[in-house]
């Protein structure tokens, strides 16, 4: 199973905002049927974001568990101003980032497995086939600088990063999550990007 | 800012292989089944401590808490002006300013001649009066912060006249 296939297919497969609604109505009165439909559509998404923000999975697993418990705990609080997935994603990223505050400077990382078919990624193939460190150093090697670079960053600039430049949102979209405005989205971007640069600079020759 | 997008190409091409790292097979598979299980659990269970009864009742207090621990120099700090403020308890506690220098009644058991309770002269104008209905002779002196001690005694204001 790749990600970026699941999460390009949960997308074309989002609902309808009238189905996603009464599934949340139904949720909110305790059909847990409902909810569990709601789990499946996001499932991937929050546990993705979650994952590339804690570098390990077994966080990311509790994290994104704990989040749904949450969301539907505090169902009857949720007003329907946004949307469903935007207000579970807000649970998510506010979950983490507390984590994330607790476990300063206790960094373990628990790297998933690379997807099988990233070996014939052309795009990534060319990053890392030319005469420099990086042919040595292999996909895993790569793995481990790049998430170790983004461990670096501080929780909101890597969220941004994480959000933007892995999950494909949009400006918008990350500042509805953040809660900020959207010129605090690009600047931190920008601001994240230039570190990120700076640390894998043998990969960006 | 498209240059700036340009210049930032290769990294991104770098930072999408970050998608490229998959959970476990059949992790998504299970996924939702636990989720619905420890919800669950969660409403079958009430809460056992006193201190999870206290935190589901005041989660303002579990974020206090919980600041704390994720940032150590607030700590420090709640404990530094928690110290400073009971030094200035203490120190303005003890200055002779604030401690009672006159007593509101003055004593003196020394010999039976002299009377029990003694009254600054205006009082005592108004006590021995016979006609003074005033009652404002009831009132005890009370010292004021300045010393004065007949701030409450006034002359009679009228007298009732004798058959």
């Amino acid at each position: 199973m790749i990600m970026a296939e699941s999460v390009e297919r949960t997308e074309t497969e989002s609902p309808a905002p009238e189905e996603e609604s009464e599934l949340v109505r139904r949720a909110r009165k305790g059909d847990l049927q409902a909810y569990d439909d709601l789990v499946k559509r996001y499932q991937e998404r929050i546990y993705a974001t979650i994952y590339h923000m804690t570098s390990n999975h077994e966080d990311a697993n509790d994290l994104a568990q704990e989040s749904f418990i949450k969301a539907f705990q505090a169902l009857k609080s949720f007003k329907g101003g946004s949307t469903f997935y935007t207000w579970i994603y807000r649970i998510a990223v506010n979950k983490t980032i507390n984590f994330l505050k607790q476990r300063k400077n206790r960094t373990h990382m628990s790297l998933n497995d690379i997807d099988f078919n990233a070996e014939h990624d052309t795009d990534l193939i060319a990053l890392i086939s030319d005469n420099t460190p990086r042919r040595a150093a292999g996909l895993t090697e790569l793995q481990k600088k790049l998430n170790e670079a983004l461990l670096k960053l501080s929780e909101p600039h890597r969220l941004v990063v994480v959000l933007h430049d892995v999950q494909g949102q949009s400006h918008e979209e990350i500042a509805e999550v953040m809660n900020c405005n959207i010129g605090t989205v690009r600047s931190r971007l920008f601001y994240a990007r230039q570190q990120m640069q700076a640390e894998l600079a043998d990969y960006l020759k | 800012m498209n240059e700036n997008e340009n210049n930032f190409e290769s990294l991104k091409r770098l930072l999408a292989f970050k998608k490229r790292e998959i959970p476990p097979p059949g992790y998504f598979n299970n996924f939702s089944s636990q989720v619905l299980s420890r919800i669950r659990a969660g409403e079958a269970r009430e809460p056992v401590t006193a201190a999870e009864r206290l935190f589901s009742e005041a989660p303002w207090l579990l974020k206090f808490l919980q600041v704390f621990e994720a940032k150590p120099a607030y700590t420090g700090s709640f404990a530094l002006a928690l110290c400073l403020v009971l030094v200035f308890g203490i120190v303005f506690a003890e200055r002779p300013d604030y401690s009672a220098s006159q007593p509101l009644v003055t004593t003196q058991v020394a010999d039976n001649s002299t009377p029990l309770v003694s009254v600054s002269p205006a009082v005592g104008q108004i006590m021995l009066a016979p006609d003074n209905t005033n009652p404002a002779s009831s009132l005890q002196p009370v010292a004021s912060l300045f010393g004065q001690q007949d701030s409450l005694a006034q002359q009679a204001s009228f007298t009732i006249p004798s058959n």
